[in-house]
């Protein structure tokens, strides 16, 4: 029998977390043995993903652009993965990897992407937090809460078009520092838009803590009164969150409006690169020391095991796995070209205009007036 | 077939026979839905096409350009307006960080044919938040291209043609022009970006003027001709791009430059152009180019200080004069 936790996780927030202890309330019971065993085969590529990119990232010096880590945040992207559909939108913030991951965007290009090469996803223009992946609809950017912004404004588009598509928006608590974040949640209600924000509060805005920076860990609350449903879970328990999430995008592509869930959960790593940032002093030991007990992966693994739906044969046999790939995606990338820079221009501007060569005529030149007044201004 | 109809008709029939051409153009902003229309350029839209291709817009500009960025991705061809530039100023992380850079970061995989109407307030006690006119920072953007349409059948032509084209524009619109009428074709047409025109031909001098500042430039022109200088005026009609051909074939002729622009003096789209033509025919010029712009300073409410800020045709007529 499991002990009961010391605080139920329906009272969350980063200041009572870390007092549930080991978190006991994961019911795998809810999913089949499928379904479990991919969200936990997502997790662990994702994982090993980062692990190897952050083995390679130095002294090698052969990624050059920031990287933003997301070890200790598998379960969300592993439950989207599993049900975002390819005509949904997905747009990401500058820890983009796991949502890279998520939308099924092809990994060989996010890793030749980062080493700066012609294959990349972007041909080596974004790098790791400006990747997207057009074909795939996936998007990210730095600018935190600017994406969540262009996501409405897709769900806005599936709207007017009558698709039963849908936006999704991830990001970090501290976008919801930004204006543009409440911009957003006010014409998302507004309008009923199709659209899911998802967000990862993983307590630090780079070092700084969200009750630094906000009055209180309450963003569902205030989100709710924009007309948008808020949901708010453990985010480390990835079969709450794969149940949240299928819940709530059906109610999203149902077309009853916005929502949004708040997923607690914890980046292990510093905030950017594979080097400690606790020279910062900004977190405690046991906080970490808590989420490193309560990893995702570790959760599941422990249940799957325990129902008998793991034995190391099927685990050894899903490392290797994973491991070919990641050795075939870092060939790639490492056997690729680097990009030649070519017409900057051509880069910047496309200056086709297929459409209008088809719909519009000439201009006739006519005479322009000169002898007529300007208009003169009024109050409005 | 073209009749007289004023910019403002001419705005709102470009954005008509868009919608007309193509159900994915839709016009977001505040007060479009209204019958004033944004002062006649959005009038009738909304009974003509509905209230979801003409939409009000909550006070919200910077999720209003991102809203029309995401929207284009879904394959909609958004036209967004904003009563005057000021309130654009909000939206600049989504211009800057997001809709510049878009076509770039993607590797070329993914445009958004984004129009911003951007209208800029002259006199009438603007002031300083009604009255700003910062084409030259928009056109500093790579990935962005901006129109400083001076006529109303300019201003059809090159509407028309950056909301069928697939590269983002910034059109800063001149309250003061609104009223002035031309020749409009009726039939859909194209003004392509980065074509000057030449709207006086001239020998002596090369007049560039920049958008609203075109009728003073034209006044002030016929007025030179009538003491013996002939001024060519040229209307680059966009900024980015920017026709330097024209240009360089123009001042070769004249060997003379001056620019006339309604923005401010230092850092602007007359020193711009001046540096190109300086590149290019820096030796063969007979007299010192000449920028002829608004003071470095904010517009005043004060209609005693309002004619001092702003420049007179006789103004313009000493300007060039000097240059003989």
């Amino acid at each position: 029998m499991a002990t009961e936790p010391a605080v139920k996780s329906i009272q969350l927030s980063h200041r009572t977390i870390t007092l549930i202890g080991r978190y006991q309330e994961m019911e795998i019971d809810l999913l089949d043995r499928q379904t479990l065993l991919f969200l936990f085969r997502q997790m662990l590529r994702l994982r090993r993903m980062e692990e190897a990119l952050m083995q390679e990232y130095h002294p090698a010096d052969e990624m050059r652009c920031p990287m933003h880590f997301c070890i200790g945040q598998e379960a969300v992207p592993a439950a989207l993965s599993l049900l975002v559909e390819p005509e949904d939108y997905l747009f990401s913030h500058h820890r983009s990897h796991g949502y890279y991951f998520a939308k099924g965007s092809p990994l060989r290009e996010l890793f030749a992407e980062v080493y700066g090469k012609e294959t990349g996803a972007n041909g080596g223009k974004a790098g790791s937090q400006d990747i997207s992946h057009h074909a795939s609809r996936f998007y990210s950017g730095a600018i935190l809460s600017g994406a969540v912004s262009i996501a409405v404004g897709a769900a806005f588009g599936l709207q007017i078009r009558k698709s039963r598509n849908i936006s999704i928006a991830g990001f970090g608590e501290g976008a919801t520092d930004e204006g543009a974040f409440w911009e957003a949640a006010n014409y998302a209600g507004l309008r009923r838009l199709p659209i899911l924000f998802v967000c990862e509060n993983n307590r630090y805005a780079t070092y700084s803590d969200q009750l630094k920076r906000q009055p209180n860990d309450n963003i569902c609350e205030r989100v709710v009164t924009f007309g948008v449903r808020t949901r708010r879970i453990f985010g480390n328990d990835v079969v709450k969150a794969y149940l949240t999430l299928r819940e709530e995008m059906a109610r999203v592509r149902g077309g009853e409006g916005p929502g949004l869930v708040e997923a607690y959960t914890y980046r292990w790593n510093s905030h950017v690169g594979p080097e400690d940032d606790n020279v910062n002093n900004y977190r405690p030991a046991s906080e970490i020391q808590f989420w490193k007990e309560n990893c995702p992966i570790r959760l599941l693994q422990e249940k799957l095991e325990a129902a008998g739906y793991l034995d190391s044969q099927t685990l050894g046999r899903m490392e290797r796995e994973i491991a070919a790939e990641i050795a075939a995606n870092f060939q790639f990338a490492k056997e690729s070209p680097f990009p030649s820079a070519g017409d900057w221009r051509a880069m910047n501007w496309d200056d086709s205009s297929p459409l209008a060569d088809r719909l519009l005529g000439a201009q006739s030149r006519s005479e322009f007036d000169q002898s007529q007044p300007e208009a003169r201004l009024e109050p409005y | 077939m073209s009749r007289l109809l004023t910019y403002a008709q001419a705005i709102n029939e470009a954005l008509r026979q868009s919608m007309e051409l193509c159900e994915d153009v839709v016009v977001l902003g505040q007060l479009v839905d209204y019958k004033s229309g944004i002062f006649g350029t959005t009038t009738g839209l909304v009974d003509r096409f509905g209230p979801d291709r003409v939409q009000d817009f909550p006070v919200s500009e910077n999720l209003m350009t991102a809203t029309a960025m995401g929207a284009s991705l879904t394959g909609l061809r958004p036209v967004i307006v904003h009563q005057r530039l000021d309130f654009m100023l909000y939206s600049l992380d989504a211009i800057t960080n997001w809709l510049a850079l878009w076509r770039f970061k993607s590797n070329g995989h993914s445009n958004m044919p984004v129009t911003i109407r951007a209208i800029v307030g002259k006199r009438w006690g603007q002031g300083p938040q009604h009255s700003k006119s910062l084409h030259a920072w928009f056109a500093h953007l790579p990935g962005i291209r901006v129109a400083v349409p001076a006529t109303a059948d300019d201003v059809k032509g090159l509407l028309m043609e950056s909301i069928f084209g697939e590269t983002p524009a910034i059109f800063v619109e001149g309250r003061t022009l609104f009223s002035m009428t031309a020749h409009v074709p009726e039939q859909p047409y194209r003004v392509r970006f980065g074509q000057a025109t030449i709207r006086r031909p001239g020998k002596d001098v090369t007049l560039v003027a920049i958008g609203v500042i075109v009728p003073l430039a034209l006044r002030a022109a016929a007025a030179l001709d009538k003491q013996g200088i002939d001024v060519e005026v040229l209307d680059p009609r966009t900024l980015s791009p920017l026709d330097v051909n024209t240009l360089c074939e123009s001042v070769g002729k004249t060997r003379r430059l001056i620019v006339a622009d309604h923005g401010w003096t230092s850092f602007g789209a007359a020193a711009e152009i001046i540096a190109r033509i300086a590149e290019i025919l820096g030796d063969n010029l007979r007299a010192r180019p000449v920028r002829f712009c608004l003071p470095d300073s904010h517009t005043p409410m004060s209609m005693a200080l309002e004619d001092q800020y702003y420049a007179s045709d006789a103004d313009l007529v000493s300007a060039i004069q000097k240059m003989f």
